[in-house]
């Protein structure tokens, strides 16, 4: 995970401003990151944080004002070409054509990279079979026009699609947005068996769960930064600790901010906060703090109506870092997405 | 030799395209043949009035006809293309390593066969009506038309590229395609029209287009007016084409938000 020339994807200081009516908009203020080879990344930021403007430019749709981008060994800038043949891009829109079949879709995708008839042929077959798009009965399911696709079969064959030609590094663009929650499992598996496989994925996401379960390493961004960067376990670790939440029952002895204050002297326990009648208690270790709050609690005598424990998410990171949540998005992302639109 | 497959991967992709919507391919053939059936009897009251000589309506008509066949074959590109913007699939095919150039040809070769085929037909249909054809200028004028059905094209797909909405395109496209065919005299020769008329067709490109398709028609090639129309056809083509490319270069969709 060291920031080598060997990285996969290298970025630094990327900067782009968009023209919005007239008027300078910031979409990327200065991104730094290194992506290793075979890791799953996630760049993970509400709508509007620069995530599909930094896929656009390490995948050569688009031309970064500032900085330098590494893809696969290649340079953005200077050899787009070379950066194309190596990587593989699985848009937000998808992609697929859909007045075509499966199968064309993919013959095409594999002739312009430069596979031979009969190899296309061979590596469509294969990868027809890994995503269940043209086996047994469905078989004919290959050779019927994309538009009549499910969601989930249509997302396989664009995905599908993207990694015909076997690339080294493969991006994904938001690629579970719309999908059922099955359909959405199965795409992280194959994302996995992917990776397993030795090739680099670097997604975007604005789910919580998908930067922490799915990517090894994920990168947080706002306003066109990376404001945090690690694994997610290391993220939350160095963000935020669990928290132990009592509520003391109403007819308690005690008011809950004085038992506050003396929780707050119990060992293991960093502090403690009174919201709507509960007490919150930040602890370094969850097993003692508990044993000890509640020997606390015991000794009192004071009846508890509800206890649990809640371990921090990758939004505590992000609340730490920016003061709002992830998961209240639509703030202030307008002008971005009109930024994205004048592009 | 790359680009030459890639061009031809294109082509066949956009082929596949039109012959699955075979309205189109009926369209395509009916529209210049209800213009023969319907609209040139009207002219025939005009034999041997000015610009027309006696009995000979057709070898007037016919060229300009063929000329609207390769207008209309090439202005209809830049529809798909929206959809293929919104869908993404253009997005996609940027990020692999085939030529924008090869993708825009593609669909340009695709919409010159869209005019020659119908092209031919209503030769071969026209001239059981009393068609006079002279077949080496036939010949010559196919070249010519298929370089302003090339031209059409490959400005149609820029403009879809650069517009990227649907009615924003019909509005341009229509909004150009009345001046621009009004001005050519493709259905009644301008020489009947007064002076001031003929000297404003003499800044639309096409007007060149149509008056070099009725020398040619009527078999003489190797004359000024010829030589003229190849070189105003031959420019707006190369314009085009680059144009085009230069859009493929850059092609984005409106919005990052999703469709489906």
């Amino acid at each position: 995970m060291t920031e080598t020339a060997a990285a996969a994807v290298q970025v630094t200081g990327l900067r782009k401003t968009f023209q919005v009516k007239g008027a300078p908009v910031a979409a990327l203020t200065g991104i730094d990151l290194a992506v290793a080879p075979g890791e799953i990344f996630g760049l993970l930021g509400p709508n509007g944080a620069g995530k599909t403007t930094t896929l656009r430019i390490l995948t050569t749709l688009l031309p970064a004002d500032a900085g330098e981008a590494l893809v696969a060994g290649a340079d953005v800038r200077r050899e787009p070409a070379l950066v194309r043949r190596r990587i593989g891009y699985v848009g937000q829109l998808g992609g697929a054509d859909v007045n075509a079949t499966g199968r064309e879709n993919l013959l095409l995708a594999g002739r312009l990279y430069g596979l031979s008839a009969a190899d296309a042929s061979r590596r469509c077959a294969e990868l027809l079979k890994v995503f269940g798009l043209g086996d047994g009965g469905a078989g004919v399911l290959a050779d019927r026009a994309v538009r009549t696709y499910s969601g989930g079969q249509r997302r396989r064959l664009e995905v599908a699609l993207g990694i015909m030609h076997r690339p080294g590094v493969l991006f994904l663009d938001e690629p579970t947005t719309g999908l059922d929650p099955q359909n959405r499992a199965n795409l992280w598996d194959e994302i996995r068996q992917l990776r397993d496989g030795g090739t680099t994925v670097f997604l975007t996401t604005h789910y919580l769960d998908e930067a922490d379960q799915l990517s090894d390493r994920v990168a947080i961004v706002d306003h066109g930064r990376v404001i945090a960067l690690g694994t997610p376990d290391e993220l939350k670790r160095r963000y935020s600790a669990d928290t132990i939440s009592v509520t003391p029952d109403p007819g308690a002895p005690e008011a809950a901010p004085v038992l506050a204050r003396e929780l707050a002297g119990v060992p293991y326990v960093d502090r403690a906060d009174v919201e709507d009648g509960a007490i919150r208690l930040t602890v370094t270790d969850t097993t003692r703090a508990m044993a000890a709050v509640f020997g606390v609690l015991a000794a009192r005598g004071i009846p508890t109506r509800a206890a649990s424990v809640a371990r921090p998410s990758l939004d505590d990171v992000f609340l730490r870092e920016t003061g709002r949540s992830l998961r209240d998005k639509g703030e202030d992302t307008a002008t971005q997405e009109t930024a994205e639109v004048a592009a | 030799m790359t680009f030459a497959l890639q061009t031809e991967l294109f082509f066949h992709r956009k082929l596949l395209e039109t012959l699955r919507q075979p309205v189109w391919l009926v369209t395509g053939l009916t529209t210049p043949l209800l213009y023969l059936a319907l609209f040139a009897p009207l002219l025939r009251s005009l034999a041997g009035g000015p610009a027309f000589p006696p009995g000979q309506v057709l070898d007037v008509f016919v060229p300009g006809i063929l000329v609207l066949i390769a207008f209309g074959a090439g202005m209809g590109a830049g529809w798909p293309v929206i959809w293929e913007l919104d869908s993404g699939v253009i997005e996609r095919l940027r990020v692999t390593p085939a030529s924008r150039f090869a993708l825009l040809l593609g669909t340009v070769l695709r919409d010159v066969l869209m005019f020659a085929v119908p092209g031919v037909v209503v030769i071969a249909i026209a001239t059981v009506f009393g068609f006079h054809a002279h077949w080496g200028g036939l010949a010559v004028l196919l070249v010519l038309l298929a370089l302003l059905a090339a031209a059409c094209s490959a400005t149609s797909s820029a403009l879809g590229l650069n517009l990227k909405q649907i009615g924003s395109l019909a509005a341009v496209v229509t909004g150009v395609q009345l001046p621009l065919t009004l001005l050519s005299g493709i259905l009644l020769p301008l020489s009947l029209g007064p002076e001031w008329l003929r000297v404003l067709a003499h800044l639309n490109p096409m007007y060149y287009t149509v008056q070099a398709s009725r020398a040619l028609a009527a078999g003489s090639v190797l004359t000024g007016t010829v030589g003229l129309g190849f070189l105003v056809t031959g420019a707006a083509a190369a314009l085009a084409l680059w144009w085009g490319t230069r859009s493929y270069q850059r092609a984005m969709a409106l919005s990052p938000a999703r469709v489906r």
